[in-house]
């Protein structure tokens, strides 16, 4: 006979077998049994957040940051609420986490009980899998599975119900068979077929000015070794999609840079302008394809990922090959002959475009994150938020080390990069952490500070204030007629809010201040807040219009109408 | 080109797995002409079938999705135009 427990100690006492150490959440009502039972599990670490959306943007920095499953709780109806924009961008950029969620009991269910939400409906297009627990009997094998499938194949977020009379009742506690039957199909690592592997071969060996493309699959995979092989095999230059950026050194003499909106002016016109390009774990979505229709007109596209319904979801493919991005990496590197592209390289270098330099007092995005990077000569990891930041960071900073940039793409979630931080920093306790944000986004989760300080987490904030929602003011000015439209936004006085927290910090304004700042910034032991003033009407360039070709960059600010 | 498609599914005996194959269908607006669930004649396995009317891609692109759902154990594509075809 095993041991007879309650399923709130089941769930923790599955977690701690599964090598979970750390949770993000907030207690309620419908929750309290998991929270009764938590402090008999001391191998759990729980953060208390301020708001249930910064456990699951954290529980994913976590997962992104170590490579394992983040874990979130929350209670039933709010809780459960809050935790989706976290859960949907976790979706997104195939992020694998685990949310459980307290429900009211079985009995209420479905009568609308205080605090009762479906959330298994609300959650259902935003979750790779989800399990409303009906028997305390199963639910060793529920926590296991779903920890299984959220870090299995292509990652992705799962959500556990837990009516708090299931949380309440006793089993006996059985390890769980792992993994069970209905998931087993799922669970398996398909494997490309070697006459496609040869295939893709040949076209790399015949082609004139192939591309290779990089995405987050790269990361998830690990396969850096595997893809810097087989683009110095063969001399393809490599681009790197936004959740790309880091796995695969910049200042590599074959690192091209970034594609699509904001792509640099000659990554686009090389991808305009190739004959083969190889896509590794990414999905040609449309902010790096721009006008799908008039995407790479001379290419043909060989596509690796991990997920069989990617190849050819959005572009068309000459070979698709279903894999893990390491493995097929691997045996592509295998197959191709070895081979160079200088002229293609030289021909690249061509479409290149000087950038403007600024004026000398001007504190720019550029000086900004030059002055972080050189503090820890690189060794650290970037968060960012999303917008205008998000892309000067994409576009400026020079990565080094895989897997050091971390961002919300898909979804683009405003609010992400402060929680996001907490748990990259609990990955990664020793390396500095910057989380990146602009004043919109950085105002969306900035009580999250408390929870720095309540939970000794050590994280560097940035904000880049312009004083308005900048990625939208720009869309303003470039499509809107310049009308500004609710973006001119207002921010506290960001040093007294970070001593009203007791924690350091700063206002930049000139260049000159930088270095010393940011040295002092990482030098602090705990969180800090420096505030950067940059100019209000900065812009992202160059931009391709929404539903634009990348052959049509936009490159200055339209000139208003009279002028 | 338009065309008659039934897809055949085994899933597993569960609500849960049958929302999100309905969820499949409603995030991508895909026009359903018939909708059948039934007893497969195994235990805790049940049998969905619909007709779709959508071209080619569209109709392998569901195919595709319902391959991901965790608890799909069986998914058959036939083209009433061109024939069954097993994937």
């Amino acid at each position: 006979m095993g041991e007879m427990l309650t399923g709130a100690q089941i769930v923790c006492r599955t977690l701690v077998d599964a090598g979970v150490d750390v949770i993000f959440g907030y207690p309620g009502g419908a929750i309290m049994p998991f929270y009764h039972a938590l402090p008999e599990y001391p191998q759990l670490r729980h953060v208390l957040v301020r708001h249930e959306q910064a456990a699951a943007h954290a529980a994913d920095g976590y997962a992104r940051a170590s490579g394992r499953v983040g874990v979130c709780v929350a209670t039933s109806g709010p809780g459960a609420t809050n935790l989706v924009t976290g859960l949907a961008a976790a979706h997104m950029d195939s992020s694998p986490v685990v949310a459980i969620t307290g429900q009211v009991a079985r009995a209420m269910i479905g009568r609308d009980a205080f605090q009762e939400t479906d959330v298994i409906g609300i959650t259902l297009p935003v979750t790779k899998q989800s399990y409303l627990v009906q028997d305390v009997a199963e639910l060793s094998a529920v926590v296991a599975d779903a920890l299984a499938v959220a870090q299995a194949g292509r990652p992705g977020p799962v959500v556990i119900d837990l009516p708090k009379d299931v949380q309440n009742q006793k089993a006996e506690y059985r390890a769980p068979e792992h993994p069970r039957a209905g998931a087993r199909g799922q669970l398996q690592t398909p494997d490309a077929s070697p006459g496609s592997v040869e295939e893709a071969a040949r076209l790399i060996a015949e082609a004139q000015r192939p591309l290779m493309m990089v995405g987050h699959g790269v990361i998830l995979a690990q396969a850096y070794d595997e893809v810097r092989t087989l683009a110095e095999k063969t001399g393809m230059p490599v681009i790197t999609t936004l959740l790309g950026i880091s796995a695969f050194p910049e200042g590599h003499p074959l690192h091209l840079g970034m594609p699509g909106m904001h792509g640099e002016v000659h990554v686009n016109r090389a991808i305009q302008h190739a004959d083969v390009i190889v896509g590794i774990g990414l999905r040609f979505d449309d902010r790096v394809t721009g006008n799908i229709a008039a995407f790479a007109p001379r290419a043909r596209i060989i596509h690796v990922d991990l997920d069989r319904s990617e190849i050819g979801r959005n572009v068309r493919v000459a070979v698709g090959l279903v894999g893990d991005a390491r493995e097929v990496t691997r045996r592509l590197v295998d197959a191709v002959v070895p081979r160079s592209c200088e002229h293609w390289v030289s021909e690249i270098c061509g479409f290149h475009r000087p950038s403007r330099p600024a004026a000398p007092q001007e504190l720019t995005p550029d000086a900004i994150l030059d002055a972080i990077h050189d503090a820890s000569d690189g060794r650290c990891t970037i968060v960012t938020d999303v917008g205008q930041h998000q892309m000067w960071v994409a576009k400026l900073y020079p990565y080094r080390r895989p897997n050091t940039h971390i961002t919300s793409g898909g979804l683009g979630a405003m609010g992400f990069a402060v929680p996001a931080a907490m748990g990259v920093h609990l990955a990664r306790p020793t390396e500095t952490v910057w989380a990146i944000s602009g004043d919109g986004g950085f105002q969306m989760n900035m009580a999250e500070i408390a929870t720095m300080i309540q939970e000794r987490l050590t994280v560097k904030m940035a904000v880049f204030n312009n004083g308005y929602l900048g990625m939208v003011r720009q869309w303003q000015q470039f499509f809107h007629g310049k009308r500004y439209s609710c973006t001119p936004i207002f921010s506290p006085d960001y040093v007294k809010l970070a001593d009203a927290y007791g924690i350091p910090g700063w206002r930049v304004r000139t260049p000159s201040e930088l270095t010393d700042v940011v040295a002092r910034a990482n030098a602090e032991p705990g969180p800090v807040l420096v505030e950067f003033v940059i100019a209000q009407e900065a812009n992202v360039f160059p931009m391709i219009p929404p539903g634009g070709s990348l052959s049509e960059p936009i490159e200055t600010a339209p000139t208003p109408a009279g002028d | 080109m338009t065309t008659t498609h039934t897809v055949r599914v085994v899933l597993d005996e569960e609500l849960a797995t049958l929302n999100r194959a309905v969820g499949v269908l409603r995030r991508r607006n895909v026009p359903v002409e018939r909708f059948s669930v039934n007893p497969s004649g195994t235990t805790g396995l049940a049998r969905l079938e619909f007709v779709l009317r959508v071209d080619a891609a569209t109709a392998d692109r569901v195919v595709q999705q319902f391959h991901k759902i965790i608890g799909v154990r069986d998914v058959v594509l036939a083209t009433t135009d061109e024939g069954e075809a097993s994937r």
